[in-house]
């Protein structure tokens, strides 16, 4: 069973090995309640001893019906259950939903919308990769670390709970714009102050305790390789299919909101630790993009222009005429696609989700062939799924 | 110790026999009371020195200041918990597990010498039975693994034996050149050669022990199953490793035994290379002996707690192939080096 | 063999790195709030407990039916001009927080306020009822217009409206 994958060794689940003796691969249950599976994901493992001979992802833990919820609620409505989706980085969720519904119903946008919108949804981008960062490391077992990631990433939801109300599921973005302008106090001052010391202070103490350490790199580096020809295959997107060396992102490629206008980077991952597209190298691309999303913010708040931050009222009812239409966004974990079927009433006839992280996680079973027990843990940590989106 | 022999022997008129044994329960109660204090305190210890590490708080409430009885509520919950034994568990087993680990931890501290002629056992073998009855504590994890029939604690077991089987090579390597320094495995006579200031501490006698302690704090971690080398527990990817199955007493039980340990070792590292009982200049010898070896006793459970709240976690093979390629092949050389050193300097004996 | 030294050297100064960060928070006052006694300075738009300003409500029912999720109930009795509502009631198990109620009312009455701490023991003491109809029946058609932000101010007192005293 899959001995090919384990680089030829032979192991005690062979039936042949040792005559006379029956052994059987260890059936194992990883999760769904267990500390490394984030959240609610059950992994069926068989093992051998501590190798993993074959691994199986079981989802559906975490099912809510959102799509067959949003046949029955209206555009503006299915607003608050895009948040839920990925529920690290719901401003990035909303984003790709009201993409979608201004496509589709020609609805334009004013600049100064799309401009908070950008801002939110990095620093909203941010927000998630610090969690990226603080789970997986947490999945190594440095603990600190966790606790640092989530104190900054607290910074940015007061932040955004300033301008949006919220502090995890915002529902902040409308289809035609934002739903609030700026806050009356000084929240763009105090965003690029907190991206300044996210840039200068924050980010180098992260890298002293976990990127650069001796037992950190030996733990990532050449575990999981994603090769650029799997992470094809299996549709990987977002920091995994980056971290395999492959220089895609949304944001530039397939040009969105008004990303184009925008300096950055496409941080991707070139093995300087190990091969490329090993738990390293997605982890450092994370870092790296955390980076890039502070130019993002703070381009994105100086150049703010003025104006109007809604085309359509707020108290109007979004309507859109009979179609179709799919947009993708590059959210926090990857490329995330909504195909809004309308039948020009107010709702949608159908909406259908593609979810970046549940083909993100499927190349685990892939990948997970041979590695140890404690390397598939850091495996699904690298992945970074968020189950709220796998299972809508 | 004499004093109470004499009191023993001579005021209350029991005879020789009589008076040890009446001093070994003494001291014997003593030392339980002693592990189950400096359970409590470095529980809470661990937290207070994780949150403050971490940015955070830690307890605050219970009791009033800075949450100190909060390990007095833990313990009295835990006590308070229903004692579940899985259907399936080797019952004979499962209880007996947590009172062999505790049993290993407990009989160690036997050998400890707190003061000048106050230990409970002055064992010319002290150092040798110290390392061999804490080896004890492997064949209660293991038992408490295999027991608990539960697929992570199997593993967390195997795991443990693997890794404390194999750190107890390098621990006791790092203990050999202070032996030969002293020429003796006498607990008290190893102190007592450290008299007189720092820098007769044996840490600073030559370069060879002070990677010696380097290695024996290392090896120490592993073998407390702490800190980035708790493969046994490994919370992130056996739930809770051997001790998944337990709950109420016999996982306070584990608990108590883990923290007990902790301090054992880091007082056997004190006694070896951190000076005992002698204060670290002549100007702190108005301190009482017991409470100097004891200070610097918490200031290296604050090191260990300090390292593994900090780094993570190695894997399973790194942790063996850091034991024997890199550790005992360093604690041989240090060996063969603290001896050379010794015969150039000759300062044998 | 050099790189076998090499990891050993570079293992041991990035673990030391590490722990001079860890160490420096030692001295650092810790960012944790201690709740009940400290609190957190919301902000004008935080979006806390849905209240409903009895006084204004006409029962015109936009509210539930723009609920994505059906968290409130309003019962009235009577037709035309002499409708009077019975019940007013928001499910705060199901409610969302998301606001969508609030941004289109058009008599001001349900807000958000600031409170966000309302445990109970009970999940269904946290149906509040915002009227008792053996007190008094509200008639629903109204000339209350008022102008008024989305946000309120923190409210003190929190039993105002019959809120609160349901368990």
């Amino acid at each position: 069973m899959a001995i090919e994958a384990t680089n030829g060794k032979k192991g005690w689940g062979d039936q042949d090995q040792v005559p006379g003796i029956k052994s059987e691969l260890l059936e194992l249950n990883m999760g769904p309640q267990h500390p490394a599976t984030h959240g609610v994901l059950r992994l069926l493992l068989h093992t051998d001893g501590e190798i993993v001979y074959k691994v199986t992802p079981v989802l559906g833990y975490l099912h809510r019906c959102a799509e067959k919820i949003a046949e029955g609620v209206d555009y503006k409505q299915w607003v608050v259950y895009t948040d839920r989706f990925d529920y690290l980085a719901p401003m990035t969720c909303n984003h790709t939903y009201v993409t979608a519904v201004e496509k589709l119903g020609g609805i334009e946008v004013p600049a100064r919308a799309e401009h908070l919108r950008i801002a939110t949804a990095e620093l909203s981008r941010v927000a998630s990769h610090l969690i990226a960062l603080a789970t997986f490391g947490l999945d190594m077992g440095a603990w600190t670390p966790l606790l640092y990631c989530f104190r900054e990433r607290e910074e940015i939801l007061n932040l955004l709970e300033r301008i949006s109300g919220g502090r995890m599921l915002y529902n902040y973005m409308v289809p035609g714009g934002v739903r609030y302008d700026l806050p009356r106090d000084n929240w763009v001052a105090d965003v690029l102050e907190f991206v300044t010391m996210m840039e200068k202070k924050k980010l180098p103490d992260y890298n002293t305790l976990l990127t650069y350490n001796k037992i950190f790199i030996e733990r990532t580096s050449d575990v999981g390789i994603i090769t650029r020809e799997d992470a094809f295959a299996y549709g990987c997107t977002g920091p995994v299919l980056r971290g395999s060396g492959v220089k895609w992102d949304c944001r530039r490629d397939d040009p969105y909101s008004l990303y184009h206008k925008f300096d950055f980077e496409i941080p991707v991952g070139m093995g300087e630790m190990g091969t490329v597209g090993d738990c390293w190298d997605r982890y450092i691309v994370r870092v790296r993009e955390i980076e890039q999303s502070c130019r993002l913010i703070r381009q994105a708040l100086e150049q703010l222009p003025e104006g109007p931050y809604q085309s359509i009222e707020l108290k109007k009812p979004v309507r859109v005429p009979a179609g179709a239409a799919f947009t993708r966004t590059e959210t926090a974990k990857g490329e995330l696609g909504h195909y809004i079927v309308a039948d020009g009433g107010q709702k949608p006839f159908r909406n259908k989700v593609r979810s970046c992280s549940m083909c993100n996680l499927q190349v685990l079973e892939k990948i997970g062939v041979g590695l140890m027990v404690s390397d598939l843990v850091a495996t699904v940590g690298s992945l970074d799924i968020v189950l709220g989106e796998i299972d809508r | 110790m004499e004093a109470m022999y004499a009191f023993f022997m001579d005021k209350a008129g029991m005879g020789q026999a009589g008076a040890h044994v009446t001093v070994a329960a003494i001291m014997a109660t003593l030392m339980f009371i002693v592990m189950a204090l400096c359970a409590l305190v470095f529980t809470w210890m661990e937290r207070k020195v994780a949150a403050f590490l971490q940015s955070r708080w830690g307890p605050m409430r219970t009791g009033r200041w800075q949450g100190w009885a909060q390990a007095v509520a833990d313990m009295l919950k835990i006590l308070g918990k229903e004692d579940i034994i899985p259907a399936e568990a080797d019952k004979a087993l499962f209880i007996f597990a947590p009172l062999l680990v505790l049993l290993g931890s407990l009989l160690a501290w036997a050998a400890i010498p707190w003061a000048p002629g106050f230990v409970a056992a002055d064992l010319d073998l002290g150092l040798f039975y110290i390392f061999a009855v804490s080896s004890m504590v492997i064949i209660g994890i293991l038992m408490a693994g295999w027991a608990s029939n539960n697929k992570w604690a199997l593993y967390g077991a195997a795991r443990g034996a693997a890794q404390m089987v194999s750190y107890e090579i390098p621990l006791a390597l790092a203990a050999i050149p202070v032996v030969m320094y002293t020429g003796s495995l006498n607990t008290q006579d190893i102190v007592i050669a450290q008299q007189g200031g720092i820098w007769n501490w044996f840490i600073f006698r030559n370069p060879f022990l002070f990677v010696s302690f380097f290695l024996y704090f290392v090896a120490s971690i592993a073998e407390t199953n702490r800190g980035p080398f708790d493969m046994p527990e490994t919370e992130s990817e056996l739930v809770a490793g051997y001790h998944t199955e337990y709950t109420g007493m016999r996982f306070a039980f584990f608990f108590l035994s883990e923290y007990a340990n902790l301090f054992l070792v880091s007082m056997i590292a004190v006694l070896l290379f951190l000076g005992g009982w002698w204060a670290p200049i002549p100007g702190l010898d108005f301190l009482p002996a017991a409470l100097t070896f004891v200070i610097k006793g918490v200031l290296m459970v604050f090191l260990n707690m300090w390292v593994r709240w900090t780094l993570p976690r190695v894997r399973v093979d790194q942790l063996m192939h850091l034991c024997w390629k890199v550790m005992i092949p360093a604690a041989l050389i240090c060996t063969v080096g603290a001896g050379l050193w010794m015969m150039a300097s000759g300062a044998a004996g | 063999m050099v790189q076998y030294f090499a990891d050993m050297v570079q293992a041991v100064g990035s673990a030391l790195q590490g722990m001079g960060i860890t160490i420096k928070h030692i001295w650092t006052r810790p960012v944790t709030l201690q709740f009940p006694e400290e609190r957190q300075v919301m902000p004008e738009r935080f979006r806390g407990f849905v209240h409903n300003d009895m006084a204004k409500c006409d029962a015109c029912n936009i509210c539930a039916k723009l609920c994505p999720v059906d968290c409130i109930y309003i019962v009235t009795e009577g037709k035309g001009k002499d409708r009077l509502m019975t019940r007013y009631a928001i499910d705060y198990n199901k409610c969302i927080w998301c606001s969508l109620c609030t941004e289109n009312c058009h008599t001001g009455s349900i807000t958000m306020s600031h409170d966000y701490d309302h445990s109970v023991y009970d999940r269904r003491s946290l149906v509040y009822e915002f009227m008792d109809p053996n007190v008094a029946k509200i008639p629903c058609h109204r000339q209350t217009r008022i102008e008024q932000g989305w946000w309120v101010e923190p409210k003190d007192d929190k039993d105002e409206g019959g809120k609160g005293d349901d368990a």
